[in-house]
């Protein structure tokens, strides 16, 4: 059966799922759908998700969107996916669940909030929103202090004191990742402090070379693309 | 021992999770957080969520919080829940995922921030805010289009084209039930027009029976309680965030 990803590897879940599969070896065909295009607004592609967002798969005729709906059900249907992704012990199964779900209203709203609002938005030929940028900025940093507070302990690399990585941990640090485009000084002023947060996103990218590294080669070229796009922007006022 | 929920019967998601326990048959010991009285914020929860919110549950030594992770675990591990609350089938539980996630930025981000700025803020602290409630508003409006469009598509009375209620059902409906809460005027303009979103939560209702009404007699109250406190603020409130989104078209 064959298995279809659609994503834009600029989207921090679409990320999420790609690596995924990469990591376990699952054979896909990636359908890459550029949002600074437009090309998730086509009537083609609300046929594949009436919701109109990335990621979003076709596994023979079964369809579904949302990421972590997807990272499970991979975890699920492919019998090659290693136990520690989406672990069977229920109460395990249990806490990937939780931090899954805080995930969305907290560093996902948080992070995506941000970059969009203080960086990537000029991709879409819309000025910054400095107003926006801050409110989300404080949902970020206190998303990011309550991931080294809580969901990081001291003596495991993982999320939720695990030795070994779930889907969590990809859908999260992908998700951090993605404040590699806005500018070295707000990314320094952000990330910089959070020690045990790159030392687990490095721990990451380790356990699952060398995959996570090339599907994140894209950020250095955007982060250049749109400091450009800055200069522009600052040159037209 | 006994399975300890933490709840507030005033939190939508608090109310999922009672809602399945008590659909179940689950025995289950309530501990009400009264979030009004700031007990979430006691060093004695923290201990339970360090996220402060509630709910959140334990079963034995086993601590766990987020409605829908809570949902779940109680669905695998009690015995007696029938199946399709949570169904064992891989591509029907995928489904369920798919709305359970998008509830968050969705239904649950809309209605939550319309009644926490319309009606509920004072009761938490915080006050009115008819700006982010008007901006909420578009946020509910859409969702409610969409579970009307894409969710409840199909013959079946639940959501998914499903014959039953699934944990997404008690999850979405219990959102949507918040709303009992705000001004008339307002309830029956964002409800009204959606009659599909309507039956299902009566649907939802009668599956539940009479567990519902009863999870839910909580809001009756605080609606009542709130129509004698600021029976003239509340509406001059909604009445000038129309005026300023009339401004705006022009």
């Amino acid at each position: 059966m064959a298995l279809k990803l659609y994503v834009d590897r600029m989207s921090q879940p679409s990320r999420a799922i790609l690596l995924l599969c990469k990591v376990s070896g699952i054979e896909f065909e990636e359908v890459k759908i550029q949002i600074t295009k437009s090309e998730h607004k086509s009537s083609e592609f609300a046929e594949i998700n009436p919701m109109k967002q990335v990621p979003a798969i076709v596994h023979g005729d079964f369809k579904l969107f949302e990421s972590h709906a997807i990272l499970i059900y991979l975890a699920s249907a492919f019998p090659g996916v290693a136990d520690h992704w989406y672990p069977a012990d229920v109460r395990k199964r249990a806490k990937v669940h939780s931090v899954l779900d805080w995930h969305h209203s907290n560093l996902r709203r948080g992070s995506a909030g941000y970059v969009l609002n203080s960086t990537i938005i000029l991709a879409f030929g819309q000025p910054i929103n400095p107003k926006l940028a801050a409110e989300t900025e404080k949902i970020l940093s206190a998303s990011l202090a309550a991931i080294e507070s809580f969901w990081l302990q001291d003596d495991a690399p993982f999320l939720l004191g695990n030795s070994q990585p779930s889907i969590a941990d990809l859908a999260l640090a992908c998700e951090v990742m993605q404040i590699e485009v806005v500018d070295e000084k707000d990314r320094e002023r952000i990330l910089g402090p959070h020690k045990r947060i790159l030392k687990w996103i490095e721990d990451l990218k380790n356990a699952t070379e060398p995959h996570f590294d090339e599907l994140h080669s894209i950020m250095l070229p955007v982060r250049e693309k749109l400091k450009e796009l800055k200069v522009q922007a600052a040159t037209k006022l | 021992m006994r399975l300890k929920v933490y709840a507030d019967r005033m939190s939508q998601p608090s109310r999922a999770v009672v809602l399945f326990c008590k659909s179940n048959g689950i025995d289950i010991e309530e501990v009400k957080i009264d979030l009004s009285k700031r007990q979430h914020l006691t060093p004695e929860f923290r201990e339970i969520n360090p996220m402060k919110q509630v709910p959140a549950i334990v079963d034995g030594r086993f601590k766990l919080f987020e409605s829908h992770a809570i949902m779940i675990y109680l669905a695998s591990v009690f015995p007696g829940v029938a199946d399709h609350w949570y169904p064992a089938d891989v591509f029907k539980r995928a489904k369920i995922h798919s709305v359970l996630d998008w509830h968050h930025s969705n239904l649950r981000h809309g209605a939550h921030t319309y009644v926490l700025n319309s009606t509920l803020g004072p009761a938490l602290g915080q006050s009115l805010n008819p700006n982010a409630a008007a901006e909420a508003e578009k946020v509910l409006l859409a969702s409610l289009a969409k579970i009307e469009s894409v969710w409840l598509k199909g013959n079946g009375r639940f959501l998914l084209g499903s014959s039953q209620p699934s944990i997404a059902d008690l999850s979405l409906v219990c959102e949507i039930m918040q709303l009992e809460v705000v001004d008339k005027k307002d309830h029956d303009r964002i409800l009204g027009p959606h009659k599909r979103v309507l039956k299902w939560i009566d649907d939802t209702k009668n599956a539940t029976a009479p567990h519902f009404d009863e999870v839910h007699s909580i809001l009756l109250k605080v609606k009542e309680k709130l129509k004698k406190k600021h029976p003239d603020e509340a509406k001059n409130n909604i009445q000038s965030s129309r005026k300023t989104s009339l401004h705006s078209k022009m």
